[in-house]
């Protein structure tokens, strides 16, 4: 049972290489959805280790948060496509233009 | 324990083909496979709720509307023509080894502990009774929330001009009576 | 633990095989029904009634060349037809065929995967049904491919909606989620002649699921991912021989399974047919054998109805459809639901 703390570890880091060195933005939304996915695997493991019930149920909220979090992105993804034809990062630079 | 070592190989496996692989689509994949191999972990760990859960919502529907939102964008017309940037690569993985050693010495410290089984009652019962007593505020936030993002959604993806349009062309197309 | 394995291996074996092995029945039965509604005579050459005719069919499916088309994505392509067919077995692993009972001095639960709430894990696998459309529409390659795909999956998630207020509202009415305690509480009579059925309780709910399965199985009147005027053959298209049927199987697997979660909820399950009672208590036989022909009787009627509707409704126009989920069934389910969550509430 010990190896999944390092697993969730594992997951949430790669999740945060990955939302760093990532190019588009749907790749970045796939990395985060990997650490949101991380970090409930250590809630689970936490309420086995303590006997908590309570974090069980945070599993149950991070899903309800990465769902509402993954349909707004994808949604404004969307409208970005839709504005400028493109979902890279690179390209999106108003500000420093 | 030998499945324990089984599933965490096959997670990690998958965890690192959606980061780097080149293809979205397949990156999308992995996250599906991901998302199912840790529904088996938590079935493996005793909470079987969840993990039904899990793979109704999170591989039934989040990767579902990601699948979706490629297949809306063509994305290959992108591919290939961009210049990887070594810094880039460089940085984040430097930043992952910090947090994962400081996370592995956490977690290496606090091995007995951790791995001590205190949980009695995992039965879907209990999960809801503390849901519906304790944490009853949360889980009401957390409905307007999704409230919000449907809303949110809607605003965001619908023109108004272009939801004028096409009402009027529908109405052209309704048969008269 | 060997008695345990020999177990498991037999209840995988009876209740997975079954449904793959009556599918050349049921395609007899639909491509029949279809002639008969249509005053023709269908399929009637090959052996006694046209019964070989299926198999066949299945011969020619194997010995057709396969043609693997030079622009497709030659990993999505090859795994789509397993992962449709894969995920549409899935559910049947928590539907139970009999109540449990003694034998070799131990219960036996009569599905192959035992947990208190089935009904969940049962929902989780069949909502996992777009997958196999969706990568086989992107790994085509193909325009009319990818149309098809992404009709069928925006037809399946918004219906998923109606189809599980519906199911909400019958784990209220019944408060379990054990799909053993859901059919014991189906047994016996309102007035001594009324079956205890779900349909009764709850026929607002029976109808939406009712049209949940034909959206979700892509049946005639929703089968728009495949509308041969528009997109040719849909998500299917590029795909020849036993891949194709792989595709075909997963069809009627999945109408098979929803169809048995149908009965299970609203039509009591495998308790008895009505009247079967009194027969059986006459014959020595186990009660067991009983309850699997009834519900196979069911499943049977089930089978049929969807034959029946399919050669009746015309195919719906794509908005029309998604009108109908959003704005007609996904109230009325809502609805639904909240008047029995106070019905139930003020019951108690």
């Amino acid at each position: 049972m010990s190896i999944y703390y390092y697993l969730a570890a594992f997951l949430f880091c790669l999740g945060l290489l990955g939302t760093i060195f990532k190019k588009d933005l749907i790749s970045i939304l796939l990395c985060l959805e990997l650490m949101m996915s991380g970090v409930a695997l250590l809630f689970i493991l936490f309420s086995k280790s303590t006997g908590f019930l309570g974090a069980q149920l945070m599993v149950i909220f991070t899903m309800i948060i990465s769902a509402c979090e993954v349909a707004i992105g994808l949604s404004l993804i969307i409208a970005l496509y839709r504005k400028k034809q493109t979902i890279y990062t690179d390209d999106i630079k108003i500000i420093t233009e | 324990m030998a499945i324990d070592i089984f599933l965490t190989i096959i997670t990690v496996i998958f965890a690192l083909m959606l980061v780097f692989s080149k293809r979205t689509v397949v990156s999308a994949f992995a996250l599906l496979m991901t998302l199912l191999t840790l529904a088996l972990i938590y079935f493996q760990l005793g909470s079987i709720f969840l993990s039904a859960v899990q793979v109704l919502i999170n591989a039934g529907a989040i990767a579902i509307l990601f699948v979706f939102v490629m297949m809306l964008i063509n994305l290959e017309q992108f591919q290939n023509n961009r210049e990887k940037s070594k810094i880039k690569l460089v940085i984040s993985t430097f930043t992952m080894l910090v947090v994962l050693g400081v996370l592995a010495l956490v977690i290496n410290n606090n091995i007995e502990t951790l791995s001590v089984n205190n949980l009695t009652d995992n039965s879907m019962n209990a999960l809801f009774s503390k849901l519906f007593s304790t944490y009853f505020l949360p889980f009401e936030m957390a409905t307007v929330l999704l409230l919000a993002a449907i809303v949110a959604c809607i605003v965001i993806t619908t023109h108004e001009k272009q939801l004028v349009e096409e009402e009027t062309e529908l109405h052209k197309m309704e048969p008269k009576l | 633990m060997f008695e345990m394995m020999i177990e498991i291996l037999i209840k995988t074996v009876v209740i997975l095989g079954l449904p793959l092995g009556a599918l050349p029945l049921i395609i007899h039965v639909e491509r029949r029904g279809a002639a008969f509604m249509q005053k023709r005579l269908g399929p009637n050459r090959v052996g006694p009634f046209g019964l070989f005719q299926p198999l066949a069919d299945v011969a020619k499916f194997m010995f057709k060349e396969e043609v693997h088309p030079a622009h497709v994505r030659p990993f999505f392509y090859t795994a789509a037809p397993m992962i449709a067919l894969i995920v549409a077995i899935l559910p049947l692993a928590c539907i139970p065929v009999a109540a449990p009972f003694e034998a070799f001095g131990r219960t036996i639960f009569p599905e192959v995967f035992r947990s208190d709430m089935g009904i969940f894990f049962a929902f989780a696998a069949s909502a996992l049904g777009s997958y196999g459309i969706l990568l086989a529409g992107w790994g085509s390659n193909n325009k009319y491919s990818m149309l098809g795909a992404l009709r069928a999956c925006a037809q399946m998630v918004s219906y998923e909606l109606s189809l599980s207020t519906s199911v909400v509202a019958m784990i209220f009415v019944f408060s379990t989620n054990d799909i053993h305690v859901m059919v014991a509480a189906q047994q016996g009579y309102w007035f001594n002649f009324i079956p205890k059925w779900g349909f009764f309780m709850q026929p607002v709910a029976a109808m939406l699921f009712l049209v949940g399965i034909f959206a979700e199985s892509n049946r005639l009147p929703f089968d728009l991912a495949e509308g041969e005027s528009e997109i040719v053959a849909g998500y299917h298209l590029e795909y020849s021989s036993m891949k194709f049927a792989l595709f075909f199987m997963a069809e009627y697997i999945h109408m098979i399974a929803l169809s048995t979660l149908f009965i299970i909820m609203f039509f009591g399950g495998y308790n008895l047919l009505p009247g079967l009672e009194l027969i059986a208590d006459k014959i020595p036989l186990p009660i067991a054998l009983f309850q699997v022909a009834s519900l196979v009787v069911k499943i049977a009627l089930m089978v049929w109805f969807f034959v029946w509707v399919r050669w009746t409704l015309p195919r719906f126009r794509y908005d029309k459809l998604m009108d109908l989920g959003w704005e007609r069934l996904l109230p009325i389910g809502i609805a639904n639901l909240i008047v029995t969550v106070l019905f139930v509430y003020f019951r108690n």
